[in-house]
């Protein structure tokens, strides 16, 4: 064989394998492995699923939830409004801090043993309150808000993070915090926290 | 038969390397060059036009897509856009980008290693991954804190003035850059976010970082307000503090604030500039070792490929523009933050000696590698050796290519300014290098708003 011929050949092989290589769309339900790996140092679902999990089943044994189990047994079940996370962090996690909200929402709904109100509404709700210009969420302004919505309680969180930066690594740790706070009295009724880390390395 | 092979073998060998050089020197253009066009619209002050050409560049469809692969180039390009967007006031294309960017150009900054260093001694000056100045990594984060505060989205530009801050205590403890004047304008809008967000210690902190820089003297009136609200003392607040009373708080007075942002100009890009050999080594002599002059010094006399590629720094553009800005028919006087051309400068003064010392590093190099593919495929025949050695060495300058990536879309300059104004409507004009920005504000007893410009013609 020939050089040329053995060109010819070569390319003809090197051609499908290369037609392989670029990206692919593919289904997490074919490939569950898909959402395992870290792909920055926001939060993914994998870090909303652990944190949420380790969070909810703390509050499904605190005693604030029997309290509500007990009033819903009276058919007297309190309402209850879900305030959205602040984020104190240097990430943009805004949209995965609203997606643990509905998570939450979703989970408490389920339950049947409290009322929960829509967060649509308090978007009307958050503008009356803090006016037009700067409609935006206010931890110090729930008793407000309760009155406003005639809701008992709010569970409400926060996030924040130490970020750190050297010549060859980032590191953004998380500390995720949720509360469920009596609007009546301010009082924090239940607390709990969970960590997670992301980093690039 | 011999001779006839060999005549065969040197034809091909010929045609082969005038082909790769060829095709090497089609390849190769440099960033500035790929970003040529963009400049052009920028300056016939079609910014969309800008916009479309990055787009094509990046092979993506909408401004509003982000390239597959936000390798070096591309991390720039989007970054590129992210200011052009900004400076037609879509804001959230522009934050889009800015934050893509950011993450991109980290991610290519901690993945640079020795390879690529070794690559930049041997190769060519553009072939390690891209590792931004200090400069423009917090003038990211700056920026887009602009963005943010122009939609009154306090918590967004609350996580852009942290990242800011993560990023300006790596500059200060693993570059040791603590003076970067960059620094002064972000600490204005950083402090600034954090007063309208009632976190008052946070922005006394930040302002106490922006006051030693020029160009703050409206600060010093709502500083000075501030502090009795807050518990954070540095010796400069405290001497503030004991300078004079404390004016009355806006909302008392039934006011509110304005801030004005500013940019113009473009900061002056990378060119690639070529300059003879015997000049290099006499800039360089200190620096080169005496083994590499003496090599240098064999290949200048060889008189063949005697130039040397590097990048050096263009002109900057709109420097001495006078920005005007007019609140309700009046001026108000704009006080430059920060002169980014001077950091521009101040930054490539530190890196150029070491930029033309791998130059000449790689000038030596190619000039060993051809003599190599020489000395091996000239072992029969002389004339081969010689033509495979300098089509090597010309093969290998073509593919060096200079350096010149840079965030080009920056404003040379950025100007402020800091007003109290009654409460209720208040028309804006700004106006710098005949680009203009008309807008009506409402401003609220007590509230605040940001106008910006980034006249980037």
């Amino acid at each position: 064989m020939n050089t040329t011929s053995c060109l010819v050949v070569a390319l003809a092989l090197a051609a499908p394998l290369s037609a392989g290589c670029g990206p692919q769309y593919v289904r997490g339900a074919d490939n569950p492995g898909i959402d395992q790996p870290a792909m920055s140092t926001g939060l993914d679902k994998d870090d909303i699923q652990r944190s949420l999990h380790k969070l909810l089943d703390q509050m499904r044994a605190a005693p604030i939830m029997d309290e509500w189990r007990i009033k819903a047994g009276q058919n007297d079940r309190q309402t209850v409004a879900i305030a959205p996370f602040l984020n104190e962090t240097s990430e943009h996690i805004d949209p995965q801090l609203d997606a643990m909200l509905s998570e939450t929402e979703t989970w408490l709904v389920n339950s049947s043993i409290v009322r929960v109100i829509s967060s649509e509404r308090q978007g009307d709700m958050i503008r009356q309150v803090e006016g037009a210009q700067h409609p935006v969420f206010d931890p110090r302004h729930i008793p407000q808000y309760g009155k406003q919505l005639g809701v008992k309680y709010y569970i409400t969180g926060k996030v924040g993070s130490s970020d750190e930066r050297t010549d060859d690594a980032r590191r953004v740790q998380y500390f995720i915090f949720m509360q469920v706070i009596d609007t009546e009295t301010s009082e924090i009724r239940w607390q709990q926290k969970t960590y997670i880390t992301k980093a690039v390395l | 038969m011999a001779t006839e092979d060999v005549h065969h073998q040197s034809r091909a060998l010929g045609a082969a390397l005038f082909a790769l050089g060829a095709l090497a020197l089609q390849g190769c253009a440099s960033h500035s060059e790929h970003m040529e066009p963009v400049r052009s619209a920028l300056d016939m002050g079609d910014p969309h036009g800008a916009i479309s050409l990055l787009d094509k560049e990046m092979d993506v469809p909408t401004p509003a897509d982000l390239p597959k692969d936000m390798g070096s180039d591309n991390a720039l390009f989007v970054l590129d856009r992210g200011s052009i967007q900004q400076s037609i006031a879509a804001f959230d294309a522009s934050k889009h980008d800015y934050e893509a960017a950011d993450k991109a150009i980290d991610m290519l900054d901690l993945a640079h290693d020795a390879k690529d260093t070794i690559g930049t001694y041997v190769f060519s000056g553009s072939s390690g991954k891209y590792q931004a100045p200090p400069y423009e990594k917090l003038m990211v984060n700056t920026l887009d804190m602009v963005n943010y505060l122009e939609q009154k989205d306090l918590n967004g530009a609350r996580v852009e003035a942290r990242r800011l801050a993560v990023m300006q205590k790596y500059v200060h403890d693993d570059l040791g850059e603590s003076d970067n004047a960059v620094l002064g304008l972000g600490g204005f809008l950083a402090g600034f976010t954090f007063e309208q967000s009632d976190q008052v210690d946070e922005a006394l902190r930040w302002y106490d970082q922006a006051l030693p820089f020029t160009g703050f003297n409206s600060l010093t009136g709502p500083v000075r307000a501030l502090l009795p609200k807050g518990q954070y003392r540095s010796p400069r607040l405290k001497q503030l503090e004991s300078a004079d009373a404390p004016p009355p708080p806006a909302q008392d007075d039934g006011q509110g604030d304005l801030v004005f942002v500013v940019g113009y100009g473009r900061v002056p890009h990378k060119i690639a500039h070529r300059i003879p050999i015997g000049l290099a080594l006499t800039m360089m002599s200190g620096a080169l070792a005496p083994g590499d002059v003496a090599a240098a010094n064999r290949i200048a006399a060889q008189g063949l490929v005697t130039w040397i590629n590097y990048p050096t720094l263009g002109p900057e553009r709109g420097g001495y523009t006078v920005p005007a800005c007019m609140l309700d028919g009046h001026y108000v006087q704009l006080e430059e933050a920060v002169n980014v051309t001077d950091q521009v400068r101040v930054e490539w003064k530190k890196i150029e000696g070491k930029i033309i010392l791998s130059a000449i590093t790689r000038m030596i190099s190619r000039f060993a590698i051809g003599s190599v593919a020489g000395a091996v495929t000239g072992q029969k025949n002389g004339l081969v050796g010689l033509l495979v050695s300098l089509g090597a060495q010309a093969t290998l300058t073509a593919l060096d290519t200079p350096d010149t990536r840079s965030w080009e879309t920056l404003p040379a300059r950025v100007a402020i300014a800091r007003v109290r104004v009654p409460a209720g409507k208040h028309t804006v004009h700004i106006d710098a290098r005949g680009v203009r920005r008309d807008v009506t504000v409402d401003v609220d007893k007590g509230g605040w708003s940001v106008v910006s410009l980034m006249a980037l013609r």
